[in-house]
């Protein structure tokens, strides 16, 4: 590999700079207040958290509506997978069932809890159209719907990936010879998929126990940890020490979490040569799989139609008259466009920026010879591990006194920290395909590394740039978890204004609001894939 | 390669750096440079739309940003950040006023006249008052063959199992109102009993809200509950089978007041010229939905003067609250 230049070490002192000021003093400081109290430093902060009843009980809580949701939606997650993989559903049914699964991701948290209250409230539309309660949403009922929809996605995507691992070819081989149908999908599905499916479970649980938004709206009087912790935070007494204890006491299942996933890592094995073994056919397998798969998606899909449908109307539930009046008056109104334009805009610089941080530290992480490189690696654990919650706890107790309190660059901040870790993995993934010989050649003949980047692996890797730019972008759009103590009355985005209108129940505003930021988010993506795909086809 | 290269390199970085920090410079300096005042309010729907149809009126659109907070949310933030709260003005629950002052000398004294009935410390005058009350359903009492309460205590008795619904102190200031009343009446030890009781009684209907119970009354989820007067007055008025009945242990009250974030800038003096827009325009609607007369020459119907208006024995402070909410945890 070619030699190490100066410039090489600007860059990367400055990634690590950005991370030590934003994702270590703040994480040790925290570490810190939860040690602190009056008389000095104590252990009685940790002691006192046992003796406080709610918060044994929501943690207790918590760790029980997390597990129940973590165990459902790998579930369901798997039926989905496996339809796509392991069945002959009717090919755009598979297409359909991929590209639904996926958009509730495009919405805040907090929005999932508003749409289940109207739909599944005593006037809500599927009340309504159903003509029954179902169940009472308030509570547990509530925080496990929205878990799951919330985690599904997420949980879809790995299993779906890891289906690569399972061979078709030993499916019918393992029928040919005489295999029973259970024990043939013991050991010809599940087992390949054994690291994914416990990776689908942890990577659920911890999301539902590490989201706020989901408790921030039909949480009830079921008191989870996360609500806590805001409650300790920002409640009428609030007690930064017990606070910094409650967040280090969230980030524990988190960091167990993520060692686990690092562990289960190694039960997925890799096959080389996967060959398209076409399956045999199967009628009820497929039709049933087919309409499970529907009837999920759908399901999960039919939760949110209440979005779109009640700001069109008069007075949802009793006036359904058409209307523009109540998309207009949030259009009209100057305080709730600014605060999407403010959405967006702390979303484009989270995007510019973040891309740029995540792009560098992969390409000096995999292309370069720095001494240190492999910081960068444990930087993105780390960064994986912290909740949000935690890490704007961490600024809020860190930086409250500075002038970065209250601005843009500290959500900026807060959400490239928070993120950082999908979009810098993509970035190592496409980097390190790429022929490694390039910047030696580039610097034979005469080109500056710097240049080379610019003129050789950037434009090389540029789909993977696009895809980032769009994690980036979507991910600041919808993130409520860690901002929420970060923001102020001058920088207040859509996400935690949605928490403000609930405050006065003015759900239409929160709705037409969750709308805006869908179909931003639904352009940036359609854009996004539209210009991957020209890239990859250039290439 | 030349030395030429490896400056041009380093050049372009530190150019890279250099506009790296122009552009965050100038996210942040966006949010700082704007004059405009920032109001906190811990107020309702109609107390916000009173005062910023006030503050429109005297031409203040545009140059004001504000912004909505629970009570809780707000104390919090008050007694956590004194003067550096990002607020210019506030309208806050008066004992949390009254505490973040003892605490961090943080407002600045009124600088025009009010004409209020009662007199108030110089650094703040209310813009609203509430008065607690049971309220119930007729149509649900007559249902469950059960008698109108007259007291809070009539609330404990097992036949009002899961029929009650009352504000939450941990939240809502209109919970400590029934928690004063409940203390003064029968005192610290005979006190907690009839919450205990009283709380049995609520089960789930303990509302995070102070509009919760009257919302719970009124869907006749629950027989009777504990809120805010003028809400049952108005929703009788209105046609629905609700009452009120002004218990026997008292009517108490809370004020929301007015106060300037002493910052010593221009912004000060721009929030102070607000706070007397409100304090003189937007009174009068208040009034309607807060019917209580606070200022010299302002009257309200006898539907809405309680019964049996009461003043807790201590002043309100934010002490005297943890004090009472733990009190009330303890009863639980």
């Amino acid at each position: 590999m070619h030699k190490v230049k100066p410039e090489m070490r600007v860059i990367f002192i400055l990634i690590v700079l950005l991370f030590a000021v934003f994702l270590f003093i703040p994480l040790v400081v925290l570490l810190i207040r939860s040690l602190e109290n009056d008389q000095g430093f104590t252990l009685t902060n940790y002691t006192d958290v046992w003796s406080r009843r709610d918060l044994t009980r929501s943690i207790l809580n918590s760790v029980k509506v997390s597990a129940l949701t973590a165990f459902i939606t790998t579930v369901l997650g798997f039926i989905l997978a496996y339809g796509i993989h392991c069945t002959n559903v009717y090919r755009p049914i598979k297409g359909a069932v991929r590209i639904l699964v996926a958009l509730p991701m495009l919405l805040p948290t907090i929005t999932y809890g508003f749409a289940i209250m109207y739909s599944f409230g005593n006037q809500g539309l599927i009340t309504r159209i159903t003509g029954r309660n179902w169940f009472e949403i308030y509570g547990f009922n509530g925080l496990l719907l929205g878990y799951v929809i919330y985690t599904l996605p997420p949980a879809f995507l790995l299993i779906h990936n890891a289906f690569r691992y399972v061979d078709r070819k030993f499916i019918i081989v393992s029928r040919l010879m005489g295999d029973g149908t259970l024990r043939s999908f013991k050991n010809t599905v599940l087992r390949p998929l054994t690291g994914a499916l416990g990776g689908a479970l942890i990577l659920s649980f911890i999301l539902s126990f590490t989201d706020f938004g989901i408790p921030a709206s039909v949480g009830g009087t079921y008191e989870v940890v996360a609500g806590q912790l805001y409650q300790v935070m920002l409640g009428s007494i609030p007690d930064f020490n017990q606070g910094a204890v409650v967040a280090i006491v969230m980030l524990i299942p988190a960091v167990f979490g993520i060692w686990l996933l690092q562990a289960l890592e190694k039960l997925n094995f890799h096959v080389d040569k996967m060959a398209d073994t076409p399956l045999p056919k199967h009628r009820i397998r497929d039709t049933s799989f087919g309409i499970l798969s529907l009837l999920v998606v759908l399901g999960m899909l039919s939760i949110f139609a209440v979005m779109f449908i009640a700001p069109w109307m008069n007075g949802y539930p009793y006036d359904l008259t058409f209307t523009f009046k109540h998309v207009a008056s949030v259009l009209e109104s100057g305080d709730l466009t600014g605060v999407y334009k403010h959405s967006l805009w702390v979303a484009l610089l989270t995007s510019f920026f973040g891309t740029l941080a995540a792009y560098a530290a992969a390409l000096l992480n995999v292309r370069t010879n720095l001494r240190w490189r492999g910081i960068t690696d444990t930087i993105s654990m780390i960064t994986n591990t912290v909740p949000g919650m935690v890490l704007g706890i961490s600024y809020l107790l860190f930086l409250n006194g500075s002038s970065l309190k209250g601005t843009f660059t500290i959500l900026m901040l807060c959400n490239i920290v928070h993120l950082f870790t999908t979009p810098y993995l993509m970035a190592k993934n496409a980097l390190s395909r790429m022929n490694p010989s390039w910047e030696t050649t580039g610097e034979l003949l005469g080109d500056s590394w710097l240049r080379t980047v610019r003129r050789v692996v950037l434009p090389n890797s540029a789909a993977t740039v696009v895809e980032m730019f769009g994690y980036f972008f979507v991910n600041a759009m919808v993130t409520i978890s860690g901002i929420i103590f970060l923001v102020s009355a001058q920088t207040s985005v859509v996400a935690s204004k949605i928490k403000e209108l609930q405050h006065f129940a003015k759900f239409n505003e929160i709705f037409v609001l969750s709308m805006l930021i869908f179909a931003t988010n639904l352009i940036i993506k359609v854009l996004c894939e539209v210009l991957q795909r020209r890239r990859a086809v250039r290439r | 390669m030349s030395k030429s290269k490896t400056f041009n390199g380093l050049l372009l970085t530190l150019l890279a750096i250099s506009l790296v920090f122009a552009l965050v410079g100038c996210s942040s300096s966006k949010a700082e440079e704007s004059k405009k005042v920032v109001i906190y309010t811990n107020g309702d729907e109609e107390a916000v739309a009173a005062m910023e149809t006030a503050l429109k009126n005297a031409g203040y659109d545009g140059k004001y940003v504000l912004q909505s907070l629970g009570t809780s949310e707000l104390g919090g933030k008050l007694m956590a950040e004194g003067s550096d709260i990002e607020a210019n003005l506030i309208t806050m629950s008066s004992y949390f006023i009254d505490s973040s002052q003892s605490k961090y000398h943080m407002y600045k004294d009124l600088s025009f006249t009010t004409n209020a009935m009662d007199s108030y410390p110089s650094y703040y005058t209310p813009i609203l008052a509430n008065t607690g009350s049971i309220f119930v359903n007729t149509e649900v009492l007559k249902q469950k063959g059960l008698e109108k309460p007259a007291s809070i205590k009539d609330l404990t008795k097992p036949e009002y199992k899961g029929l009650v619904s009352i504000p939450n102190i941990m939240d809502s200031s209109t919970g400590w109102l029934l928690v004063q009343a409940v203390i003064t009446q029968y005192g610290e030890e005979e006190g907690k009993q009839v919450l205990h009781d009283l709380i049995a009684n609520v089960g789930p209907h303990l509302e995070s809200s102070g509009s919760g119970p009257i919302k719970k009354v009124e869907a006749g989820e629950v027989a009777a509950g504990f809120g805010l007067r003028h809400q049952a007055v108005k929703a009788k008025a209105s046609g629905a089978p609700i009452d009120y009945v002004d218990p026997s242990e008292g009517n108490f009250s809370l004020t929301e007041s007015i106060a300037v974030v002493d910052k010593k800038n221009a912004t000060t003096d721009l929030a102070m010229k607000m706070a007397e827009t409100i304090i003189k325009d937007a009174r009068k609607d208040l009034i309607t939905n807060y019917p209580v007369a606070l200022y010299q020459g302002e009257t309200v119907e006898d539907i809405n003067k309680p019964a049996k208006s009461m003043k807790f024995a201590k002043p309100l402070t934010v002490e005297l609250l943890e004090e009472h909410q733990k009190f009330f945890n303890d009863a639980k």
